[in-house]
Parts: structure tokens; sequence; C-alpha cells
């Protein structure tokens, strides 16, 4: 078979020309449609962070009404038991989310005292470390997102999250919406879900709604890059937890006891 | 006709029977896992259509069996990789009649490790994201890559080892000799043919070592690498990748046996042979002792609380029962029979094995399992009882090997003939050449 | 040809079987049915021109998808520089309000199944529960 170098350019230079076909007749034909979206640098501006006032909260004994909303706007279903439950914001008694205070001579019985806990959307989230689709992402303005078209269910996020913020779809979830939000979507079965800071929201510069709904205002939400936002205000001069701060994960939800 | 016939077969004909004589009792096993592999198929179906809520799973222990089903297929893949590679490379003459059987094993059986990650997924359809869109900063990208590799390797060398057997069939005729002709990829069994052969097989056995090391260190660094305490930990790599050998090797025992009495190749795969591999497991038992002994007892020095909670509720508490059954069939019942020249006769050997079998399945379980129960954060109540789901996937999936496995034998002789063949003719010569070159020459001896 | 008085009559026979939808659709009229999507009584245009929607509605759906999820873009600017919010409910379900009346028409013709409604929730599936 004579198949000498000239032939061989021959047929690069007519392949070459073929695969260009295509992308060619796109670039010059006459649809040019175009997009704008927020670059990196608009939204870097932002760094989101939550603080929690722990006395504020707990001024109202048995209150839920952060939890409510979300789960409503965010048709988070009802499955009721502890095997399948949701949870985007839960709460849990002071001694297990913070096991390292040493609580045993304290005067006040802080125990068994409510804790709200969300996902914490850390500066360094373990959890997009370990997605194999790159579902879960950090946004430049520090949200930790979820894109629910993506993920394939292999739940190495739960694996991977330090704070059990992140729950999984067992089951098909609509039957166990009492009652559906049409502004938002649900979700299937075999997704991970969790708490998102309201991006919906923030994107249309409002507040998230558990912070709305919280008439004590023991959930302060803002800015951390602007010196004058309420979250800013809430940290000074107090001293702040957070979660299991030796991880490293730089969570971004502080606790002001 | 029948003289040539006559020739290609010589003295082997039971290598060649399996082949051609069909039996009742292969009618009967193949009939039995085929009816457990549809009822696997309807399990699977089950959860496909209803999601992974028919499992045991819960929001608290979310990786269960099926993951763990991962990580033990997984593991006993290392088995055909070490008795084949390995021990070609140590030049160790006993593995003649054993090194397909074992490479098959480790193809076959990857599938299923894949497999099993497949099973475990949300949503199923659309596991090729995880390739589309790889991230390849995850530890279960670097699994796709590693076992892909593996699985690659693994298949060329039981290819190469197999085309001369292939040839042998092919030059018998009969009905399937274009099949076996095509697959024969134009042998003729000439010097040079051999010599070629011989250097691919031996860079290909050289290559898949340090990737059978590879792929289970990946597998294990899907949980060293968390935060997760009992998870994190330096001696996953090398304790997997002990801990696949052990188990892997144990698998090639069994399997060996099995095909020995139902083939009547006890001619070929002899009480030496069980001998050999019996002590190798048995130093593969201490070795996987001393591993989990560093492990515990680096842990429980440490006195870390969130340790110690998971480490008690292993020994002492809801997994005592598992965690000491697990010892007790992956050391105590072992290792005497092992290590006792007594004991370590064949069906010795095949009892510690399936021993070893069942007692791997459940230390991956106690690996995975505990760690998720006490993760950091745990909830009060979790608990995890596989369902009947699980169980049959798992049943199905190993009836699916095997099944495999026995109409691979009827296609393809189990034992390589032209090894055993090799081994007759020429082994004997070149080992007594290779022990007289460690001794001192004849002549320095003679002239002092 | 060997056999030739079996394989002949048994090859039309096979053919004729096989080929039975298509001179079946022909013959019945079937095949001159256009599926009849309800077009929207007040608007005269969609985001983009009829026949580059009709072709790459997927694509464009894909591509509005990835933007908002994906990298925080919520404003499309279309090829006759209207500027228009990238969402399915609120900008396509806002004129094509019914889905059966609309996407199903030619989905179901062509056999297309999409996975969007799955999640996605528009009033009118609702007021049928």
């Amino acid at each position: 078979m004579e198949f000498d170098r000239r032939g061989f350019l021959k047929i690069t230079g007519l392949t070459l020309l073929g695969l260009a076909a295509k992308p060619g007749w796109e670039l010059f034909s006459k649809i040019e449609p175009v997009e704008l979206e927020p670059g990196s640098e608009t939204l870097a501006k932002k760094r989101w962070a939550m603080a929690v006032d722990l006395k504020k909260c707990w001024s109202q004994e048995g209150c839920r009404d952060c939890i409510d909303v979300c789960h409503r706007i965010h048709n988070v279903p009802d499955l009721g038991t502890l095997k399948e439950e949701i949870k985007w914001i839960w709460q849990d008694s002071y001694e297990k989310v913070f096991p390292e205070h040493e609580l045993e001579y304290s005067e006040v019985n802080y125990r068994q005292k409510p804790v709200m806990l969300f996902c914490n959307h850390c500066d360094d989230p373990p959890c997009v470390r370990y997605c194999p689709t790159r579902a879960t992402w950090k946004r430049e303005d520090g949200i930790v997102m979820m894109d629910f078209h993506r993920c394939i269910g292999c739940r190495y996020c739960m694996a991977g999250c330090p704070y059990g913020s992140r729950s999984f779809n067992w089951r098909d979830p609509r039957p166990f919406i009492k009652k559906i939000n049409l502004e938002f979507p649900t979700r299937t079965k075999g997704v991970v879900e969790k708490c998102n800071f309201c991006e919906e929201r923030l994107s249309q510069n409002l507040l998230p709604a558990c912070v709305e709904a919280c008439k004590e205002k023991a959930l302060v939400f803002g800015d951390l890059k602007d010196p004058e936002s309420q979250v800013r205000k809430a940290l000074q001069n107090r001293i702040v937890y957070q979660r299991q701060p030796e991880l490293g994960t730089k969570p971004k939800v502080y606790y002001i006891l | 006709m029948v003289d040539k016939r006559q020739k290609i077969i010589g003295e082997d004909a039971p290598l060649f029977e399996h082949i051609w004589k069909t039996g009742k009792g292969f009618y009967i096993t193949v009939s039995v896992l085929g009816a457990l592999v549809l009822w696997g198929l309807y399990a699977y179906v089950t959860q496909y259509l209803n999601g992974l809520t028919v499992t045991g799973l819960s929001r608290q222990i979310f990786w269960g069996v099926y993951i763990t089903n991962f990580v033990f297929f997984i593991g006993i893949s290392h088995a055909g990789t070490f008795i084949s590679a390995v021990l070609r490379v140590l030049k160790a003459e006993w593995r003649r009649p054993i090194s397909r059987a074992s490479e098959l094993t480790t193809v076959f059986i990857l599938l299923f490790g894949v497999g099993s990650v497949l099973i475990d997924l949300g949503r199923p359809d659309r596991m090729l994201y995880a390739i589309r869109y790889a991230h390849f900063r995850s530890p279960l990208l670097w699994d796709v890559c590693s076992i892909t590799m593996y699985l690659t390797v693994s298949s060329i060398c039981l290819y190469l080892a197999l085309i001369p057997d292939v040839a042998l069939l092919r030059d018998l005729g009969g009905k399937r000799e274009w099949f076996y002709r095509i697959l024969s990829f134009g042998w003729t069994g000439t010097e040079r043919q051999h010599r070629r052969l011989e250097k691919a097989i031996n860079f290909m056995s050289i290559l898949v070592i340090p990737v059978m090391i590879t792929v289970h260190t990946v597998v294990s660094f899907v949980f060293a690498m968390t935060i997760q305490p009992l998870w994190h930990s330096a001696i996953f790599g090398p304790y997997f990748v002990v801990g696949a050998i052990f188990s892997g090797v144990a698998s090639v025992i069994v399997v060996m046996a099995v095909l020995r009495k139902v083939y009547h190749l006890e001619g070929y795969i002899k009480a030496v042979h069980f001998n050999n591999i019996g002590i190798f497991l048995m130093a593969m038992t201490l070795l996987w002792f001393y591993f989990t002994f560093a492990e515990n007892i680096t842990i429980v020095y440490g006195n870390e609380p969130v340790h110690m909670a998971i480490f008690w509720s292993k020994l002492t508490g809801r997994f005592a029962p598992l965690f000491w059954l697990h010892f007790v069939l992956c050391f105590v019942i072992p290792l005497p029979i092992l290590a006792l020249r007594r004991f370590r006769t064949i069906r010795g050997t095949v009892i510690a094995s399936i021993s070893i079998i069942l007692g791997m399945w459940l230390e991956r379980f106690v690996i995975i399992v505990p760690t998720l129960t006490k993760q950091r954060m745990p909830v009060e109540g979790a608990f995890y009882i596989p369902t009947w789901v699980e169980w049959s996937i798992l049943a199905g999936c190993i009836s699916l090997f095997m099944l495999f496995y026995t109409l691979f034998t009827k296609v393809f002789p189990i034992v390589s003939i032209w090894e055993i063949r090799e081994g007759r003719e020429k082994a004997v010569a070149m080992v007594s050449e290779r022990v007289k070159s460690y001794l001192p020459e004849q002549d320095t001896v003679e002239a002092r | 040809m060997y056999d030739g008085k079996k394989i002949i009559p048994g090859l039309i026979i096979f053919v004729a079987l096989v080929s039975f939808p298509l001179w079946h659709n022909v013959g019945s009229g079937k095949m001159n049915y256009v599926p009849k999507p309800k077009l929207p009584a007040d608007k005269k245009e969609c985001v983009e021109p009829k026949d580059y929607i009709r072709t790459h509605h997927k694509n464009l759906l894909q591509d509005w998808r990835e933007s908002v999820v994906r990298k925080a873009g919520t404003i499309y600017v279309a090829s006759n520089k209207k500027r228009y919010t990238m969402s399915l409910n609120r900008t396509c379900m806002n004129c094509h309000k019914d889905k059966a009346e609309f996407c199903d028409q030619c989905h179901n013709y062509m056999g297309v199944t999409n996975k969007c409604w799955d999640c996605h929730i528009y009033p009118k599936e609702l007021k049928k529960e």
C-alpha cells in the first residue's frame, strides 16, 4: 500500500477542513445570542455569612419559625422517619453541637438548649473536594452551591461533611410535600440536598427566608466584606463560636453566646 | 484425523474434556445460578423504580452493603495478579496450573466491583457524568481511572496467556474452529512467536503489579481522604492492599478446589499447590493481623473521645458480635489450620479460605458502618439493618460471577495447557541451570 | 437458488411484516398527521425566531440551565437584542401556559420524554391534582 507523506498531509488537511465546517458555519451564521452573567469578580465582592445569636434564639422556647419557612419555600419533603428525613435547617442540643465546651460547672443549664444548624458554607469545604462530577462547588461569593441536575447520588459529599448538613432523597419527595411552592423546584429521588443560603432570594436582593422569619432577630445575615453589614456588627466585640473549627473547614456560620 | 487430534491432546485429556463433556451437574449449576441472578435483577429493578429507600440505608448511615461489596470485590480481584504476575516474576514454577483460573477471577470480579458502585448510585441514569464532568480532585475519579487501567491490563494479560491454548483448540477443528481461529491471532507456535509472547507477558506482568497495588490503595483513599474518625488514617492504603491480597488468595483457593473436584483435575492441581499457597496465605494472615493490631493499638493509646466512641462500639458495643466474628473468621480459625502441616491439607486450606472470605466481607462492613453511626454529629437511634434488596443483589452479583466463570470453562481450557507443557518439557532444565548458576563454578573448586 | 421456493416467499413475508408500520401509516392517512401545538393568543414572537427555536429549544434551555445554576447569570440577550429572564417557568411557561396543549403535542408525537417536570412545577399541573 503506497501512502507517502504527501498523501498523509492531503488527508489530514481535508479532515481538518471537514471538522472545521460546522464550527465555522456557526461562527458566521446570523443568530448570535449573547448572555450576560455576573463575572467571578462581581460575585467575589461579597462574602456571605450567618450569625446566630443564641441568647435571642433561646428567649422563645419551642420556636421553629426558621425551619418551617425554609422547608416550606424550598419544597423540602416531610418524610417523618429518622431514616429518610431531609432537613435544611434543624436543631440539636448544645452539648452535642459543641461537645468541646466544658459545661460541667457552668451556672446556667446550657446543655439541652437548642442550637440551630445549617450548612456552614465553609471556606474550605470538604464536600466540594469529594464530588466526582462537581455537582457541588463553592461559588465566589462563598455559597456552597448544589446542582441537582448533575448530582449522581453517590453520597460521597455526605461522607465528607463533618457537620452532617446534607440529606439524601431516598425516594420520590413529591408525595411528601405538604404544600408545594410554585416558585421553587422540587428534587427527584436520588440526589443530595442541603441549605443554599437562599441564593435564589439573594439574587433578588432579599434576605434568606429564615432570617426574615425569625421574630427575635436571632439570625443575622450579611456580607463579611462590608464593614457596615449586620453580620459584621453582630460579630464585633463578642466571643464567637464555630462548629469544630479545628477541622480547618473555616465555616461561615457563627454562634454568639 | 484422529491421530492429529490425539497428538494435540496428548496426555492432557482432562484439560480439554471440560470443554466438550457437559454433565447433569453443569445444567443444574447454571439453572440455580441463573435463577439467583434473575432474583437479584428483580431486587435491583425494585430499587431502580422506588429509589434507595428499599435498602436499610439512612441519612446517618448512607453507605452499607453496596460499598462493602465494592471494596470486597475489588479486594478479591488482587488474587489473579498476585498468582499469575507476581509468582511469574518470582519464577515460582508451581503457579503453572492455577494462573489462568486466578487471572480469570480477577477480570470477572472487577466487573462486579464497578457494578456495586453503580448499583449504589442514586441516579444511575447519570453514571456517565462521572466521566463527562470528571472532577479529578475526587478520590472516586482516581478510582475510576485506576480500576479501568487494572481491568484493561488484566484482560490483556489473560488474553495473551490464552493465545497458545486457543491455537490448540483451533487446530483440533470442529464447529467452533472459526471462533478460535479469530482469537488465536495467527499463532503458529514458532520459536520467534514464543519469544515475543514471553516478552509481552513478562512486560504486562511487571506492569500489572504496581497497578494492582495502586488500585486498592486508591479504593482505600475513598475512606482515608475524608476527615471522619477511624477512616482518616494513613494505614488504610497498605492495610487495604494486604486485606485484598489476603481475601483474593483465599478466593482463588476455593476456586481451585471447586474446579479440581468438578472437572477431575486432580492430576494437575495437586496437594503441593494447596500446600504452597496455604503457606503464603498463612503469611498473609499474620500480616493482616499485624496491620489490624497496629491500627487498633494506635487508636487505643491516643484515647481521643471521638475515636474511642467508635472503637468501643466495635469492641464491646453494638458492633461487637460482627467485629469478634470477623476476627475469629480471619485469624483464629485460619491460622492454626494453615500453620500446622498436619492440617494444611486440601480440605484444611479450603476451610480456612472460606472462613477468610466471610471474615473479610465482615471486616469491610465493620470498617465502613461503625464510623458512620458515630461520625461527627451523630443522631441517636441510627441503626443499619440491610434489607432483602441488598442481600439479593449481593447474591445476584456472586451468582452472576460464578455463571460467567462456568460459561468461560465451556469455551476455553481453565488450566493453561501450554504452560503445563512448557513446564514439563523445558522448566526442569531451566530450573536446574538456574540453581547451578547460584552455586560456585566447578572449575574454581577443582583449581583450588 | 437452493431451496429458493421456500426462501423467497419467506423473505417477502418477512419484509412485509417488518415494514408494516410504514405502509400502514401511508395507507390509513396517519402520515398526514401534523401535531398542532396551541400557540399563545396574545404574543406573536418567541425568544428567538420560530425556526431556530424549533430546532434549538432543547440546547437553549440547557444553556440557560448552565448559566442560571452554575454561573449565576439570569439575563438572556436574544438575537433581536431584547432581554429575557432565563427561566423555564417564568419566561417560557408564561406564554405557553398549558403544557398538555403546547409542549406535549409535539413531544408525544415524536416520542420525546424530558425530565424537566420531574423537578420543575407549573401551575396547571398542580391545579389538576
